[in-house]
């Protein structure tokens, strides 16, 4: 007993208090932001180096949807005209919002329907559906439940049964072995329902795109909800993405 | 025995290989592994002709390593199996069925390793079956209760006691390997780094060091140690999770949270020094891309601190309770003799008293002049892979404390050479699971012609099916923890 009260007061407090202003490593990479300068004369440098072409030019901007969070064009840019700082508040419920340009501040906050706010704006149980993620965006879902996120504090959970979930979180580019068992779910899930996209895997394809195992017809054919981007996303940028979603 | 004998991480030219004819490479083969050498890789070099095969061997007691090659006559793709004998090499065989389109005779139980199409349609498999009365099966999966990646178990029970437990996996099949070949240098980093998301670091660091050995690019000691670092920040933090599931499986959420903070700690630091938790970013060929400094170091040391005080106080707390004991022990036990004939690897196998730690049999990088030491335990059961778990801590952090304090000086990033046309390399690395063995062969371009990837859960899997036998089938998730195995690694 003395020593379960001693790893208690070893754990201290450890939570996040304030999601929604959190300060994350300096170089944590989140939002990128564009100088406003012009590129070089006929210089592509940033784009040719990405891997998953989310770079596009003149005028320059960033997709990120596609853009996996890595340092190359930040390094290979010999103006330094992107840069990405630790914002993390990227998720949005369309995807046009993802793109990046000079002009991006921030953002704009994802937001719901009214229909889904009054339903799952005190409780939202979500069930999530591995798709040929890497588990990199798993053990990030997961955290979400350890004593420093602790998002259900919030009412927002993750179940076991489709059926007793509000909507499902995909990760993973969605394999052709996949594809089936993730309608199944889906369609297990009553109504109404949302789809939240978490990582670039499942929202673009990462560096899978054009691997012939994927199958990736469930996305066209459902309208998806909420968008969070990230390799894996962090766990604030869910956890805020889908607070600002509901209303909250 | 007629066999190319190489080291970890050499680059070899192709025509060094031996392709000796059919039977004389069965024979070889049988003759290594009967000899105590394990199989790391069965597959032709050309995909364009797979007729002329590739036996990647390796006995750790004596850090050898050798390559035996075989040609078959293209017509008659079929050979008598070895699994039998040496149910080790059953997996491979079933791989290279499957991929190209071989006929391993009297294969005791061919079954499909990721392309199979059971949910999708086609001919649906036949899973090994119990007959009898009051015997009943359970199948689970793919979508498993919680948060975790996508695999398909099905359990022959006779009441509570689990008489087999088949697992069948490739639902996260994405097509990693023959992607690698496409891929120019960003993106073949990037597909490495997504190979086992919770293996970012181990698996970058195989394929880094694989093309950098075919490149003959030298790293400074700075990139290595700092490469190494980055290693054990991966296995400390992974373990911390494997420790924290485990408790959390037995109900003791005081620890299973307290284990969970700290892992916390631990892949933050991996954000200091690399802006991702998971380490992503940080490798390039020819060394590392973020370098420590002062600052840094302090935020580091500062959370590692906490880590190693604390730990101490979970693992008293939790591998004193008599609770937690009677759950761990003899719960899922793999004899040592079980888990030599199927090729346990890493810390499996290492908990079967099973001397295997690549860091020491092939040590690789920093490790060559900073060793490690082999922890290993006996009883093979969900307590000794949980106290392993415990101990390797430990000791990780030791590395890390003794490295970061004595950081040689130099620079992190080297010019990557150029890829030598027709040759191949063989890099094994020690990821937090076991042995990551990355293998690649070139065309006559300098072009990546052959990329084979071995996790291992690719032969650990096994091990938890032989772990389930007469065990009650409520110790199942328990006994999963225990082996933590990777689906995607699986599955690539």
């Amino acid at each position: 007993m003395i020593d379960a009260i001693k790893l208690r007061i070893l754990q201290g407090d450890p939570i996040v208090h304030d999601v929604k202003n959190a300060h994350l490593p300096k170089l944590f990479r989140g939002l990128p932001a564009i100088a406003d300068k012009p590129c070089p004369e006929g210089c592509d440098k940033c784009a040719a180096v990405c891997p998953v072409q989310a770079i596009t030019l003149s005028p320059l901007s960033i997709d990120l949807g596609r853009c996996t969070f890595c340092p190359l064009c930040e390094e290979a840019c010999p103006e330094k005209l992107i840069h990405y700082t630790s914002n993390y508040h990227i998720a949005s419920d369309k995807r046009e919002n993802l793109i990046v340009t000079k002009d991006t501040k921030k953002i704009p906050h994802a937001h719901a329907a009214k229909k889904i706010r009054d339903y799952f704006g005190k409780s939202l149980k979500l069930r999530q559906v591995s798709a040929g993620g890497c588990n990199g965006c798993e053990l990030e879902l997961n955290a979400l439940n350890n004593v420093n996120f602790d998002m259900g504090r919030f009412g927002i959970e993750f179940v076991a049964s489709p059926r007793h979930a509000d909507g499902i979180v995909i990760t993973g580019p969605v394999t052709r072995n996949m594809s089936r068992a993730l309608e199944i779910c889906y369609e297990a899930v009553p109504n109404p329902k949302i789809i939240i996209l978490v990582g670039t895997c499942s929202i673009a394809g990462h560096v899978f795109e054009n691997s012939v195992q994927l199958q990736r017809q469930f996305m066209e054919e459902n309208k998806i909800d909420l968008y969070v981007p990230g390799c894996p996303p962090h766990p604030l940028t869910f956890i805020t993405g889908i607070l600002n979603f509901i209303g909250r | 025995m007629s066999s190319l004998q190489i080291q970890n991480n050499q680059c070899f030219r192709l025509n060094e290989i031996i392709f000796a004819e059919k039977n004389d490479f069965l024979k070889t083969v049988s003759e290594h592994l009967s000899g105590g050498f394990r199989m790391l890789g069965l597959f032709p070099p050309d995909k364009r002709n797979p007729a002329k095969i590739i036996a990647v061997l390796a006995n750790a007691g004596y850090s050898e390593l050798c390559i035996a090659g075989g040609e078959f006559p293209a017509d008659k793709l079929e050979f008598e199996s070895w699994a039998a004998l040496f149910p080790q090499t059953n997996y491979f065989e079933c791989e290279l069925a499957e991929n190209y389109g071989y006929t391993p005779v009297n294969h005791p139980w061919l079954r499909p390793v990721r392309k199979q199409n059971v949910i999708a349609g086609d001919k649906p498999y036949q899973f090994y079956k119990l007959e009898g009365d009051e015997v009943h099966e359970v199948a689970v999966g793919p979508i498993h209760a919680g948060v975790i990646e996508p695999g398909h178990f099905r359990f022959q029970c006779h009441g509570e006691l689990v008489f087999n437990l088949e697992i069948n996996l490739g639902y996260q099949h994405r097509g990693v390997e023959a992607l690698f070949p496409e891929a120019d240098s960003n993106r073949g980093i990037m597909l490495a780094e997504s190979i086992a998301g919770d293996t970012v670091i181990g698996h970058t660091c195989a394929h880094c060091n694989v093309i950098e050995s075919l490149s003959n690019t030298q790293l400074s000691l700075r990139a290595q140690v700092i490469r190494s670092i980055a290693e054990e920040l991966e296995r400390v933090a992974m373990h911390l999770s494997g420790l924290g599931g485990a408790a959390n499986d037995i109900g003791l959420a005081l620890a299973a949270s307290s284990y969970g903070r700290l892992r916390t700690l631990v892949i933050n630091s991996l954000a200091d020094l690399s802006g991702s938790r998971f380490g992503r970013g940080l490798f390039v060929y020819g060394g590392v891309r973020f370098d420590f400094d002062r600052e840094n170091i302090d935020l580091i040391i500062k959370k590692l601190n906490t880590v190693r005080n604390d730990v101490r106080v979970i693992n008293d707390f939790l591998f004193s309770s008599t609770g937690a004991l009677v759950r761990f022990e003899k719960t899922g036990a793999v004899s040592t003799d079980s888990a030599l004939k199927i090729g346990l690897v890493g810390l499996a196998a290492r908990s079967c008293g099973i001397e295997l730690d690549t860091r020491i049999n092939y040590p690789y990088g920093a490790y060559r002049y900073f060793p490690v030491s082999q922890i290993t335990l006996s009883t093979g059961d969900v307590f000794a892979r949980t106290r392993l778990r415990a101990l390797e801590i430990d000791e990780s952090l030791r590395f890390i404390f003794e490295q970061l304090e004595n950081l040689p000086g130099g620079e992190i990033r080297a010019a990557a050479g150029s890829i030598e046309p027709c040759s191949g390399a063989v890099s094994i690395t020690e990821g937090w699971r076991g042995d990551i063995v990355h293998i690649a062969i070139t065309d006559e371009k300098g072009g990546i012609a052959q990329y084979k990837i071995k996790d291992p859960s690719f032969n650990n899997w096994y091990g938890l099916s032989l772990a389930l036998r007469k065990t009650e089938i409520s110790d199942f998730p328990l006994c999963n923890k225990s082996f933590d195995l990777s689906y995607a690694g699986h599955d690539l």
